[in-house]
């Protein structure tokens, strides 16, 4: 059977959640090295963690300074959204209905009437909530399967395998059309269910790949014929190195993620009104996009700041966790 | 070759069956099949057992899902909730999102490889960071907000095209369109294929290309080009399925009456066939491409061998 | 004079600095002449080699000095077109491993039928036709079938048969082989090694080896250029240099091959490691690793001293190495 050279991610491209896939793992080729120039070239360094190497390259990684700083700023207005915005998201008044910015409004209002800067702060909260805790669950979810069918391989690794492919063959925003329009909960926890269903076999994959190179090193097989039991082999010498790549495709996960919520929302199934959400904002402001664009601008590109933080975020810990760079 | 066509066709048995039983449990287990039947309001007791009855709802699950195969595999996908035959709603359909995927991965071909192309051999260069930079922005941005804004921009701003596209969804009108399906993937394309011709640039058989003395247009369209374009050509080949069952928001924003339009209709009026057929064509679909891309794979690229 | 280089520099720019690869080599070759470039990895051997084809990787790589003259005329002067149209004609190259030099998924026969096609302007079947004769030069079994397969259908040894076929296509005046033989099996070796000293023969070319086996210079070389550091330390026909090295490097070297003769006896290393390229020591670059190394060694840097008529010594102490040396 042919290597397939990319995961058949089917379903997923084209909704925004494909944006977890390998953003070009090879970067990796920058490597600038003179040909034939002396192996190890370099002060002959102490031996030093893939952690603290990876640190140290991220603290002077202006891409990583920057996305941080955004997330660390959607982190606190998710947490505080009174601190920099009055009023209530929900205090709309119809009769300020697509009008331009006033006092205490710097963005205007939209269709309903609502102040568009207070709902876009609070808005915040349901992005950063469903991203970080979808993300959680699915990488919890999918790295103790994965993890579990690379290391011991047979029936259940086959079995995994199969059901993966399955998940795959199903695209993403259609599975969350069917399941969550029959819900009729209105909070953030059966999008973040939905999302973590769906999305463990991606990450499940990547533990697994990532297992069983580790489970090849010789230090394993060493921890192994010195009688080491299984449960002290996968969480001392193989999970902390394997664990990178989970982190990575996680990070950028988490990007899409929230992606995936607005999507959903806007099509009118993931959190509905009066729930906040950039997705039902713009949902909202669509079909006024002739009068009022920016109650369709202002939740957009937070929405897309939000997204690309994330996802650049990620892109840069997978450039200074991959060894190939050094 | 036949019989490694023969033994991934049995493996795609068991991956179709479970991929349309989940979608068949879902619409079912979570959804009250019979709940759009009687238009909005909800059904009579009596009506709704006589219905059960009618559509063989009173059988278990498991027979239920048979029967619908069985149907299916006859050519009989149900009816849709207006009465019409699923088949007929697939007939006006596919057609209309079958035009807005070929302009999507043409699309994805032409400006994705040629963006690929240039950055990759201007590694580092302003060109080369400014591509890699839009297509970040292009894939953090959800295509629903890429399409509303292009709509905003093109359709009412400027007044290039008709925000919607008309019943006859013509290649001329699907262009726009074709871009916001496209656009996510179409930045990987390009990130696909800048990494591969930078890695391939490098490489050993490229610099025997050169010192073999030969002009350097055809050192990167005969040697380069051919190998870096191996990965890509079967990302867009498993895209090809990915790209119909995600035109469902594309199709939503321009008005598009295609696959994605139907799906949507189906699941809002909880109409368990024709949400459950226009799956199964999809996922069937997305399986053949993902075969068609292996069997590419072993044609571009000599090494490959079916075992 | 077919080949004669001049004070080349090359320096590389890395993530440690600037790593200066090749510090004024000079050398020539004559028609018909083979030359044996001697040295460790990263002794700049094979960026030297790069340099006279023009396929040196440009950036990271650079130019920094130096001529190299090619029937007279300096190739570093040279519009890139007209530079172009001698590669593969006028001078050509065979690599170390021809599993990845040669290209995945083109046939061997288009692969070597493209050099005719571009620089002869054959039609493509008469380029297959030559392709196919050259195999049978190169002595392929079967190779009016073979010339269809790819790479990786044939054996090591066949593909870097190919690689030859396809170096000496043309029929160039100067071939460059870089390290032709390490990548293959010792059986095979040998094989090889004897196909292309008789075809080099049989073409009249200027033969530059680049290798680090001392054991296949001895049989095909005429004179030996040994490289460290980026600089050649030594230059010398073959008999004299076996006979007696006017360098303690070239010394050490010959002292760590295996001899029957002294089976039993513990065999010489050269103590330490080749220098790192961004921080070369001062002097002689070899001082750090000489067993004759004295003060000067440390603080000048030996010029190419002129042992005989055709050979050189970059050693402060050439005489004394001569007689023997210190160990």
């Amino acid at each position: 059977m042919p290597e397939q050279p990319y995961e058949p991610e089917g379903a997923i491209a084209g909704t925004g959640m494909g944006g977890a896939m390998d953003l070009g793992a090879s970067e990796a080729t920058t490597l600038e090295r003179a040909p034939g120039g002396p192996p190890g070239a370099g002060p002959a360094g102490k031996p030093r963690s893939l952690w603290s190497d990876a640190w140290r390259d991220l603290r002077r990684n202006p891409v990583f300074l920057l996305s941080a700083l955004v997330i660390l700023f959607l982190v606190f207005v998710s947490l505080w959204p009174s601190a920099i915005a009055s009023g209530s998201p929900l205090g709309c008044d119809l009769a300020k209905s697509q009008d331009g910015p006033g006092p205490g409004a710097p963005f205007g209002y939209d269709g309903q009437g609502c102040n568009v800067y207070t709902r876009t702060v609070y808005g915040a909260r349901t992005s950063v909530t469903v991203g970080v805790l979808a993300t959680l669950g699915v990488a919890v979810l999918g790295s103790v399967l994965g993890g579990l069918a690379g290391y011991f391989g047979g029936w259940w690794d086959a079995l995994l395998s199969r059901v993966t492919d399955i998940f795959f063959a199903i695209p993403v925003v259609l599975g969350g059309l069917v399941l969550l329009s029959v819900v009729t909960s209105n909070t953030v926890w059966p999008v973040i269910g939905f999302m973590v269903l769906l999305g463990w076999p991606q990450i499940s994959r990547i533990a697994r790949g990532s297992v069983i190179t580790a489970r090849q090193h010789d230090y394993v097989q060493a921890a192994r014929a010195l009688g080491a039991s299984d449960s002290r082999i996968l969480l001392r010498h193989i999970a902390p190195n394997a664990v990178a790549p989970v982190i990575v495709v996680a990070t950028i996960a988490l990007g899409t993620y929230i992606s995936l919520e607005a999507t959903l929302s806007y099509l009118g199934v993931g959190l509905k009104p009066p729930s906040v959400s950039w997705g039902i904002d713009i949902s909202a402001a669509s079909p006024y996009i002739r009068n009022a664009p920016h109650a369709l601008l202002w939740p957009s590109g937070a929405l897309a700041v939000t997204v690309l933080a994330f996802i650049m975020l990620g892109d840069a810990v997978r450039d200074a966790l991959d060894p190939r760079l050094r | 070759m036949g019989r490694y066509v023969a033994r991934r066709l049995l493996q795609m048995i068991p991956v179709f069956v479970g991929a349309t039983l989940l979608i068949f449990l879902m619409v079912n287990v979570m959804g009250d099949p019979i709940a759009g039947l009687c238009g909005e309001r909800a059904c009579d007791p009596a009506t709704a057992a006589q219905l059960k009855r009618e559509f063989g709802l009173d059988q278990p699950l498991w027979r239920q899902y048979a029967t619908y195969m069985g149907n299916v595999f006859t050519g009989d996908f149900g009816t849709a909730f207006n009465g019409q035959p699923v088949t007929e709603l697939m007939a006006a359909a596919f057609p209309v999102t079958i035009r807005l995927t070929v302009v999507a991965v043409l699309l994805e071909i032409v400006i994705g490889i040629a963006l690929g192309v240039v950055t990759g051999l201007r590694r580092g260069r302003p060109v080369d960071t400014g591509v890699l930079l839009a297509t970040l922005v292009v894939i953090s941005v959800p295509t629903f907000v890429t399409g509303l804004l292009l709509q905003l921009l093109l359709g009412v701003a400027w007044g290039w095209i008709r925000p919607s596209v008309s019943p006859a969804a013509t290649f001329g009108e699907l262009i726009v369109p074709g871009l916001v399906l496209a656009s996510v993937s179409l930045a990987y394309v390009t990130r696909l294929t800048r990494t591969s011709i930078a890695e391939n640039r490098r490489s050993d058989y490229v610099r025997t290309a050169t010192a073999k003395g030969l002009p350097r247009r055809r050192v990167i369209t005969r040697h380069l080009l051919r190998n870096s374009l191996i990965p890509v050509v079967t990302f867009i080949g498993t895209d090809i399925g990915a790209l119909m069952g995600g035109a469902i928001v594309t199709e939503r924003i321009f008005n598009i009456h295609g696959v994605g339009y139907q799906l949507y209709q189906g699941i809002l009026r909880q109409n368990t066939q024709t949400v459950v057929g226009f799956v199964t064509v999809l996922v069937l679909v997305f399986l053949l491409a993902n075969l068609l891309v292996d069997l590419l794979y072993a044609v571009l690229d000599p090494r490959i061998r079916y075992a | 004079m077919l080949l004669d280089v001049r004070d080349l520099r090359v320096e590389f720019r890395t993530r440690d600095g600037i790593s200066r690869a090749v510090n004024g080599v000079s050398c020539t070759v004559d028609a018909g002449e083979t030359l044996a470039v001697l040295g460790e990895s990263g002794s700049g051997k094979s960026v030297t080699a790069q340099a006279v084809m023009g396929i040196l990787d440009m950036p990271p790589g650079r130019i920094t000095g130096g001529e190299i003259l090619f029937r007279g005329r300096d190739l570093l002067r040279m519009k890139e077109e007209e530079r172009r149209r001698l590669r593969g004609a006028g001078m050509a190259m065979i690599f170390q491993d021809a599993l990845s030099a040669l290209n995945p998924v083109l046939s061997v026969g288009d692969q070597l039928g493209e050099l005719f096609v571009v620089h002869r302007g054959m039609s493509r079947k008469a380029a297959r036709a030559k392709a196919v004769d050259l195999m049978e030069r190169v002595r392929i079994p079967g190779a009016a079938q073979r010339v269809r397969d790819y790479p990786h259908q044939f054996s090591g040894g066949m593909r870097q048969r190919i690689m030859i076929a396809m170096a000496l296509a043309l029929e160039p005046a100067l071939v460059i082989a870089d390290e032709p033989t390490t990548a293959l099996d010792v059986t095979v070796q040998a094989q090889v090694m004897d196909l292309l000293a008789e075809l080099r023969r049989e073409y009249r070319m200027g033969l530059v080896l680049i290798t680090h086996d001392l054991g296949v210079v001895a049989d095909v070389a005429d004179r030996i250029a040994v490289m460290y550091a980026g600089r050649i330390v030594e230059s010398a026909p073959v008999r004299d240099i076996y006979k007696a090295p006017a360098h303690p490097y070239t010394r050490g070297l010959l002292d760590s091959i295996p001899r029957l003769d002294l089976k039993g006896r513990e065999l010489y290393a050269i103590k330490g490691l080749p220098p790192n390229l961004s921080r070369i020591p001062p002097g002689c670059s070899f001082h750090p690793r000489c067993p004759m190394a004295r003060d000067v060694c440390r603080t000048d840097v030996p010029p190419l001293y002129e042992v005989s008529g055709d050979r050189g010594s970059a050693c402060h102490f050439w005489r004394e190495c001569l007689d023997g040396g210190e160990q």
